[in-house]
This record gives structure tokens, C-alpha cells and sequence, in this order.
């Protein structure tokens, strides 16, 4: 029998350690295990045999560490190693066969065992945080699986992983080539934690998501504390789980990490796993046969706990999920260019902090999911929507919802969605659900449905629910289940039709509690074309939110929005003792307006600057722009000067770097204003010139060239900002195709000063007509002469006064 | 071990952003300590260490374990000299965790003034945690009669950086810390250390100020005591 067809039906026992049973045939520290699969096979055989004799059913290859960035330093392939691996455990299973058979055992007897190719980590933290791309991951474990199938592993067991990135990009990989069931086990900490952050419910609603066959713990913990986690695992989880705890917690005893949990403890501690609802048990770390013998023998009869569906319609993003639950959710509606000038003059102009600064301000105002929709007819949208959810996902904790109707930048952030998304949307014309849900099945999303189909949005209540009925119906030819599907009964603005919002919200009404599925309005379509639409949308809110709104697609700036919500689960009884409602909407009355405390007076925009205070500057600019002043005046004649006030005293050591940077920080909100200003009249601010910045090859420390960044970028210079461990080739080919005068390169250790070297001598080698400023801790003007750079900055302020004599010398 | 907020030297964070020995104003003070508040709130610190054998010849370290056999070998001559006289050697591994990362982003995209407070919080976070560490290790070895010298990291004097590969290994730091290292030898998350602290039979003084014990005499965040 195949052991997808066992996995959950019956129980089923995984081996223990690897790693220790080859230390004691003769593994030096140091030594790579899995070359012992061309070194010393005979011996990796004998562990396996161990295992299987003691009554193992699945036996993992010693694959673990095999991947390509390992493999450099090894004189093997990863094909070398992983076919050589494989092929170790299934002789080891023939002999034991074998022997079984000579000792008697009839061979329809036999217990079945399994040969799992096991993978681990890539030893690589994922970009936008790490080093390496998801698609570079994805391949190196394309890689392992592709010669695991080949040489005819029956499973893959993607194990002791900590990153749900990474987990994505393996289990990904498996999916997309090889057939093979998929097995992924985590190592959580003691608080129920990956090491990256994750928690048991969201790594589980992603990887459910991804269709893998059963999910787990490994590593890390003993059977005991994993016990503990385990309710979390079955509260959410609908399909088989695996668990392989090592034997106890590690403790340190005269200078080497034991585990010190005997074979019939464990054992016994074990048998309560599957009581609680594992469906295949082994070990890990510290484990021996003799402690899989023992756990066969107490657990080989039991009754495995029936696995149910939990019919859970939630999704995650990389460290928590969302459930939908009789709790509306706030949805944030602002990353959308729809009717905001500036939104889309941030988009042409690559303006991608600005993206993440609607986010942040969203998730800081209640937002639980983000909706991120970044299509102009003019950009390229499926690159722009992936740069757009890898940069949101580094740096906001929310679960996002993917809006865009072109399939391929739909696909390319889901691919690139670090857990389980949200998708908008689908609706009921034929050719939408034909593009849609084969993207969504694949990859767990769950997606928002619009009640409307070729014959257009349906007029009537009926006619909405029968568009829903036919969606839910198509989905589930899909294999996707009604707990995947969120619908959206469409709001229509009262001002064109008296009965519209009566419309929705029986149909909505009848889809949430008649059809038992989940909805999502996009609230604010109400009021279109009415005068203080906020009063609309936020009374509309509540009604729907009363007919069954699940999630509200909403502005969560919009206090009066917020505040209905707020009171509304209040009334529900969703807000225990009303705490969420005190401490969102208890206080505003005691908070004054200007934040910045004892500075109510009205300060002068330069003053602003020179105290670094944000809003003061802000509001300061706004009134100059609204007194008449135009917006080259303000900068050339307020704003600069304050930051040169402020250079000055960095330079001479009466100001430090927090106080340039909170002006900076206050000077760009001065700008803030002008460009609200500006784009609202069409126009653009013009630059002073285009410089291109890069922290080099290599190094990852790159504070110091967002400050330089900053700082010229207040002095009115363009930068494009090529981030950190940049190529050299990027930089040349960037200054080339931009035309660029100036170049700024940082560099933090000594060890990566040399890439920096081999930057400048690209450069000059491509004659390019650049100069090259540095900078960065190692450096020295004497090293900086060496590596054959124009400039040496010593500090922030030295890049602007070395950009501005340029500047005003006509040379960029 | 818990890291308490109180334990992070703010002489130290004010020194990396710039100022030498004068204490800031009262607006930086301030925001210092809001996000020193952050920090500690969202980092999971974590961290492991584990003892081993020791023998130097010249500028060759040797560790082995209990059964004495080989386990790693160090070349460096600075290093050589820290651990003179050490019959023991443990090697330690401490990180922030990923969301001191994060947290740095965020602040870079919102408010660079916070940005550089929180990476210099940061260095001074982890450097306050390995000091806890390193204080647990000499509780632990003053039993045996132990001193425990300076902690040593690669990449100070001549200890190239990649003997962190090989720390990586004894210490399985991506498995147990989820530390990574990139090509070109360095930690993510970024506010991670990785040390040698070596055992010593002979009286040691302080062992938590390295100023003292750096070649680097010229360097701009040098303690001027």
C-alpha cells in the first residue's frame, strides 16, 4: 500500500537520529554526514536496518544537508549524494525483508516501510530579509527533489525547517515536480514558535493551503513540551500529523548536549502524542533504535484520533493568521491607486516607501488583513505587484490580500506570498473562474467572489445568490472547499438606486447564514456621489455588518469608521468587558491635536526642521503653500537653509546623528506637503539630479546608505536606490542605462572593502563618466585613494556637500 | 535567562550614534528609550554554547572533545594569545532573532531617526545578552576553579570570518538558532554573535570591557577609559 493511502488510517512509525548513530560508528565533528553515502555506506545501511528491525515504517535518507550552497564545499553532487542516499535505504529494506522472511515471516506479513527523501534547511535566510531570492531557494530544492524521485524515494519529508519561507519554496518545488506525497515536519520553540516567528496556526493554514499530505513537529523539543503544543496543531489542523520529538530538551553536561530521555520514557510520553492525535510518531535528535523499538511496542495497537475537517476559512501571513469568525475583520482598502493622484504618481515613480507607508499607517489604525492592488494601465504590473508584496511582507506582520485581474501578476504574488493568502477576486463569468481558481486551488488562497457574471451584476437578491451558488459550485469542481471562499454580495451606490443597499444586504444576510459562507463588502461604494460620504458608509457599515458582514474592505484611517466597528462588537459581545472599545475610542478627547507634546505653539517651517519635529514641519509647509508661497521658495529659501543650520552643527560636532536624521525625517515631511500640493495641481517636483547608491557585494549592513540616502534625497537629488549586497554589474548597468554622474557605494567590513574595489575598477573599465563617492566604517581617505575612488565621505553630511559641489559646478 | 531592558548599556547605544561621552538631549533620550521598549518587546532572543578541550601551538587552537578526539581547528595568532593558558574553550552562539531585523526595516521606511536608534540599540541589545550569557558561563565554571577570559569573535585581529563556518558546524546554529551565513561569512539575522570564551585556572579581571585587549586603537567607538 502506498503510504499516502496509510497516512492517517493507520498509525505509522518514523525513525529516530541519524546524526548521533554515525558520531558513535566514527563521524568526526566536522565531517559532512551525508558523504558517508559514498564514503561509508555500509555503514548508513546498518542505522537504517537498526531502525527498520526496531519497527520503523518510514525510513529518511541521509539527505538532510544535501543542497547546492552546501555542496560547494563537498567533491560530490547533490544527484551524487541524494541517489546514492535513497538507494542506501531501500537495500537496507530488502535485507531487512530478507532476513524477516528467513526468520520465518510470511511475506504478505511484512510491515510496509518507506523510503522518504528528507530534506532540511538550505542553511539561507530568503530575501527581502535574507540573502538569496525565493526563486533561488525554490530551484535548489528543485534540485534534491528532482533526484530524489528520480532515484525512488515513496515520500518527501521537508524537515527540522524554521522559516515558513523556505518551507513555501520547498514544499513548492515538490509539488510542481514530482508526485511524490509531501510530509513537512517544524521545529517550534517552546512558546510555539518558528525561529522566524511563525506560529503553529499560521504555518499550518499556509502549508494546508499548499496541499501538502501531513504536518508536524520535529527537532527542537522532547515529546513533553511538544505534548503541550500539540491542542494548538489539532485546533486548526484537517489533515494527518507527524510528530518526531527528540529525546527530551538538550542540556549541556561537562561541555557536550545530551538529551536525556530514556528509551521507555519516551516511549510512554510518545503513546500520549497519539492519544492526543498524532498519526505517525518517531524521533529525533538523542533518539536510538532501541527508542523507536520501544514506541513501536506501546503504540503499534492503538487507534489512531479521526482526523476532521475544522472547516476554518482563515489565512496567515508569515508569523500569525486570521480566522474569520462571528468577529468582523477590517480589510485595508488604501494600497490602491483607484481615484488617488498621488498613489499613482507613486507607482510611475517607483515610489515603493510610499506603498509601505499606507501599510504601515493601516496596520497601526486596526487594519487585520491589506489589500494590495497596484495595477495602471501604463506599469508593469505583475513585476511591480511581486516587488510590491515582498516589500510589504518584510516589514508588516498583516496578512494581505492579493487585488489585481491580470493572471500573471496574480500568480507571481501568490508564488511569492510568504503564507496564506487572501485573493481578489473571482467572479461568475466563466472565463474569470477558469484563470482564477486553478491559481487559487494551487496555492490556498482564499478568494473573495463577486455576486456577477456575464449578464452583469443581477439586480435582485435572488439573482445574486444564484451567482453565488454557481461560483460555489464551480470552486468545489476545483477541489476547492466553501471554507475557501469568502463572497462579496457587491454594493451599488444608493444615489442611482433607492433599493441598493437593501439589495446587498439581504443577499448578504441569506449568503452568511443560509449558505454558511463567509462575505466581504467593499463598504465605501455606498455613498458614491453623495455629500459627506463618511455618514453613509460608516451607518451602511454597521447595518452590514449586522446582515452578516464578515470583513469590511474599508479606509481604517476613517475614525468614524473605526469607531462604529469598534462599538459594534462591543454590542455583539465580541469585546470582553469592552476593552478594545476603551482603548481605541475611550480617550481621544484627552489627546490634544499636535501630538508632539508642549510644542502646541505654532512653529516656523525652519525652526520645525532645525528641532526635527514632523508634524510641526508638515503643517508648517502646508500653511506656507496655502498663504501663496510656491514650493521652489519654500524649499530653497526655508527648507534648506534649516538643514544646512543643522549639517553645520553635525559637522562641528554640536549636533549628533539622531538630530540630523530627525530633521531630515521633519524636512521630508515638508516635502510631503509640496508633492500633496504638486500632484494635486499635476505637477512634479524637479530634481537636482540623479544619483545611484548601493551598499556592495557581500554585505548586508546598509543603515549607513539609507541615511546618505535620505540626506540627499532632502538636498532634492533623485536617487535610485539599488539596496544591499548589490552586484557589480547592477551598478554598471544601472549607471549606464540612467546616464548617471554619480555614484555612492557603502561597505561596512573590511572583508567586503574589496567589492567595493572591484566596483569602481567595472566602472572604469566601462569608461563610464561617473564619479564614485565612499564610504562606510572600514574605510580611510587613504584606502579610498587605493581603491581609485573620486571621494571619500567621511560622514553623512560629507556625500551632500561633495553632491552639491557638483551640482553647482554643472556636473550631474 | 531573561534580558531585562535595564541590563542594555545606554552609554554604549549613545556612543554608536556618535556621541562621545556627552549624554543627548532630552527628545533623543526619549526616543532611545521607545525604542528600546519596542525592541524588547518583539526580539525572541535565543542562544546556545557548549564546552570543549583546548591546546594552542603557536597560532594553532585546537578543540576536541571529552574522548579527545579533533573536532576543530582555529588559526589565529590574536586568538592564540586571548586564550593563553585556557585548557578549555567554550564556543557561544546569541541572536536578536529575525524581528530586530524587521523592526530596523520598518523604522527605516517610517522614521530614520528611529532607524539609527534602533540599530545602535540593537548592537548594544545583543551585547548586554551575550554579557548575560557569558555572566551564566562564568557562574557555571567557577565550580571547577574556572576564570573565564574576554569573549573573542571572528573577525577580531586576525580571526578570519571563516571560522564562523566551522562554529556553525560544532554548534548546528542554523538548526538550533536559525542563524544563516552568507557567502561572504556574515549572520542573519544581523544583531547575532558568535565567541570564543576560553577557561582559565588563573584569576582573570574584567572580562566584559574589550577595549582594553583591541589592537585597534584608532577606532572611532573606542572607550576613552
Amino acid at each position: 500500500m502506498k503510504i499516502k493511502e496509510k497516512l492517517g488510517k493507520e498509525i505509522l512509525f518514523f525513525d529516530g537520529a541519524m546524526g548521533t548513530e554515525l558520531q558513535s560508528r566514527g563521524l568526526k565533528t566536522g565531517e559532512i554526514p551525508e558523504t558517508w553515502n559514498i564514503l561509508h555506506p555500509d555503514k548508513i545501511k546498518q542505522v537504517h536496518k537498526e531502525y527498520l528491525l526496531a519497527g520503523a515504517n518510514v525510513i529518511s535518507a541521509n539527505t538532510f544537508g544535501v543542497n547546492t550552497f552546501k555542496c560547494k564545499d563537498m567533491e560530490y553532487t547533490v544527484e551524487q549524494l541524494v541517489t546514492a542516499g535513497i538507494g542506501i535505504v531501500k537495500d537496507a529494506i530488502l535485507e531487512v525483508k530478507d532476513e524477516l522472511v528467513a526468520q520465518g515471516k510470511k511475506k504478505d506479513e511484512l510491515p510496509d516501510m518507506y523510503t522518504a527523501l528528507d530534506i532540511g534547511s538550505l542553511g539561507k535566510l530568503l530575501k527581502p530579509l535574507g540573502e538569496i531570492p525565493f526563486e533561488e531557494a525554490y530551484q535548489a530544492f528543485k534540485e534534491v527533489i528532482l533526484a530524489g524521485d528520480k532515484a525512488g524515494a515513496d515520500v518527501i519529508l521537508i524537515e527540522t525547517v524554521s522559516d515558513s519561507y523556505e518551507i513555501k519554496a520547498a514544499v513548492l518545488a515538490a509539488k510542481e515536480n514530482s508526485d511524490l506525497p509531501v510530509v513537512v515536519t517544524m521545529i517550534f520553540d517552546e512558546n510555539g514558535k518558528l525561529l522566524t516567528g511563525g506560529d503553529v496556526a499560521s504555518a499550518t493554514a499556509m502549508l494546508e493551503g499548499l496541499g501538502v499530505d501531513a504536518i508536524g513537529f520535529n527537532c527542537g523539543l522532547g515529546p513533553e513540551q511538544m505534548l503541550k503544543l500539540l491542542p494548538e496543531l489539532t485546533a486548526c489542523c484537517s489533515i494527518p500529523i507527524v510528530i518526531n520529538p527528540n529525546a527530551g530538551l538538550p542540556s549541556v553536561v561537562n561541555g557536550k548536549t545530551v538529551f536525556n530521555v530514556e528509551p521507555e520514557e519516551f516511549a510512554q510520553k510518545v503513546k500520549f502524542l497519539v492519544e492526543h492525535g498524532a498519526s505517525a510518531v518517531g524521533g529525533c535528535c538523542g533518539t536510538t533504535p532501541e527508542h523507536i523499538r520501544r514506541v513501536v511496542e506501546t503504540c503499534k495497537n492503538m487507534k489512531l484520533c479521526p482526523i476532521t475537517d475544522k472547516n476554518l476559512t482563515v489565512v496567515s501571513s508569515y508569523n500569525h493568521a486570521v480566522y474569520f469568525t462571528r468577529k468582523p475583520l477590517i480589510i485595508g482598502e488604501r494600497i490602491n491607486p483607484t481615484g488617488k493622484s498621488k498613489f499613482k504618481q507613486a507607482l510611475r515613480d517607483h515610489d515603493m516607501e510610499y506603498i509601505y507607508r499606507e501599510g504601515l499607517t493601516q496596520e497601526e489604525k486596526g487594519a487585520h488583513i491589506l489589500d494590495v492592488n497596484v495595477g495602471l494601465p501604463e506599469i508593469d504590473e505583475p513585476q511591480l505587484m511581486e516587488e510590491a508584496v515582498t516589500g510589504i511582507q518584510a516589514i508588516i506582520d498583516l496578512p494581505l490580500q492579493i487585488d489585481t485581474s491580470d493572471p500573471i501578476a496574480m500568480e507571481r504574488a501568490l508564488r511569492c506570498y510568504n503564507g496564506k493568502p487572501m485573493l481578489n477576486s473571482v467572479n461568475g463569468k466563466q472565463e474569470s473562474m477558469e484563470s482564477v481558481f486553478p491559481l487559487a486551488k494551487k496555492y490556498g488562497a482564499v478568494v473573495v467572489c463577486l455576486c456577477l457574471d456575464e449578464s452583469g451584476i443581477p439586480e435582485t437578491v435572488e439573482g445574486r445568490l444564484a451567482v453565488a451558488e454557481k461560483i460555489v459550485k464551480t470552486a468545489q469542481s476545483y477541489g476547492i472547499p466553501k471554507k475557501n471562499l469568502v463572497m462579496d454580495a457587491l454594493v451599488m451606490t444608493i444615489s442611482t438606486g433607492k433599493d441598493n443597499a437593501l439589495i446587498t444586504l439581504e443577499a448578504l444576510r441569506r449568503i452568511r447564514y443560509e449558505m454558511g459562507i463567509h462575505t466581504v463588502l467593499g463598504v465605501s461604494n455606498i455613498s458614491f456621489g453623495l455629500p459627506e460620504r463618511g455618514k453613509v458608509t460608516t451607518t451602511f457599515f454597521t447595518m452590514a455588518l449586522q446582515n452578516g458582514l464578515s470583513a469590511g474592505i474599508v479606509n481604517p484611517s476613517s475614525d468614524l469608521l473605526m469607531s462604529a466597528y469598534y462599538s459594534f462588537n462591543a454590542l455583539i459581545g465580541e469585546d470582553d468587558q469592552c476593552m478594545e472599545y476603551i482603548e481605541k475610542c475611550g480617550n481621544t478627547a484627552e489627546q490634544p491635536k499636535v501630538a508632539e507634546s508642549g510644542k502646541n505653539k505654532e512653529l516656523a517651517l525652519d525652526e520645525a526642521i532645525i528641532k526635527g519635529l514632523t508634524e510641526s514641519a508638515y503643517q508648517a509647509t502646508i500653511k506656507l503653500l496655502e498663504g501663496g508661497t510656491d514650493s521652489l521658495t519654500i524649499i530653497n529659501e526655508k527648507l534648506i537653509p534649516a538643514l544646512d543650520v543643522v549639517g553645520k552643527g553635525f559637522e562641528e560636532k554640536k549636533m549628533f546623528l539622531p538630530q540630523l536624521l530627525m530633521s531630515a525625517d521633519a524636512a521630508k515631511a515638508s516635502f510631503e506637503a509640496i508633492k500633496k500640493i504638486l500632484s494635486k495641481e499635476g505637477k512634479k517636483s524637479e530634481a537636482k539630479g540623479k544619483i545611484v547608491i548601493a551598499t556592495v557585494k557581500g554585505d548586508i549592513h546598509d543603515i549607513g546608505k539609507n541615511i546618505v540616502k535620505t540626506l540627499l534625497e532632502n538636498y532634492g537629488f533623485e536617487m535610485i536606490d539599488l539596496g544591499k549586497d548589490v552586484d557589480p554589474e547592477l551598478i554598471l548597468k544601472t549607471v549606464q542605462e540612467n546616464n548617471i554622474r554619480l555614484v555612492g557605494l557603502s561597505a561596512l567590513m573590511t572583508t567586503t572593502v574589496v567589492n567595493m574595489e572591484e566596483t569602481i575598477k567595472l566602472l572604469r573599465k566601462h569608461n563610464v563618466n561617473c564619479r564614485v563617492m565612499v564610504g562606510g566604517a572600514v574605510l580611510t581617505q587613504e584606502y579610498a585613494d587605493m581603491i581609485g575612488a573620486d571621494f571619500y565621505s567621511k560622514d553623512a553630511m560629507g556625500s551632500v556637500r561633495y553632491a552639491n559641489e557638483l551640482y553647482e559646478a554643472g556636473e550631474i | 535567562m531573561k534580558l531585562k531592558i535595564e541590563d542594555i548599556n545606554r552609554r554604549e547605544i549613545y556612543r554608536y550614534l556618535g556621541y562621545r561621552g556627552q549624554t543627548p538631549d532630552e527628545t533623543v533620550c526619549q526616543m532611545i528609550e521607545e525604542v528600546l521598549r519596542e525592541l524588547t518587546r518583539v526580539i525572541q532572543p535565543k542562544y546556545l554554547y557548549q564546552g570543549y578541550q583546548c591546546s594552542i601551538q603557536e597560532d594553532a587552537i585546537r578543540l576536541s572533545d571529552e574522548q579527545h578526539n579533533d573536532v576543530a581547528i582555529f588559526t589565529s595568532m590574536n586568538l592564540a594569545e586571548n586564550l593563553n593558558g585556557c585548557h578549555k574553550v567554550i564556543l557561544m552562539a546569541a541572536t536578536l532573532g529575525i524581528e530586530a531585523d524587521k523592526l530596523l526595516q520598518r523604522y527605516e521606511i517610517a522614521n530614520m531617526a528611529k532607524a539609527s536608534a534602533a540599530q545602535a540599540s540593537g548592537a548594544a541589545t545583543i551585547e548586554a545578552y551575550c554579557n548575560l550569557i557569558q555572566e551564566e558561563i562564568r557562574q557555571q565554571v567557577m565550580a571547577e576553579g574556572d576564570y573565564i577570559k574576554p569573549r573573542f569573535s571572528p573577525g577580531y585581529g586576525d580571526l578570519p570570518l571563516g571560522a564562523q563556518k566551522t562554529i556553525f558546524q560544532c554548534l548546528e546554529c542554523t538548526k538550533r538558532l536559525g542563524l544563516t551565513l552568507t557567502d561572504s561569512l556574515l549572520m542573519y539575522p544581523t544583531k547575532s554573535v558568535t565567541a570564543f570564551i576560553g577557561l582559565t585556572k588563573n584569576k582573570q579581571g574584567c572580562h566584559i570591557a574589550k577595549c582594553s585587549t583591541c589592537k585597534n586603537t584608532g577606532c572611532e567607538f573606542r572607550y576613552e577609559d
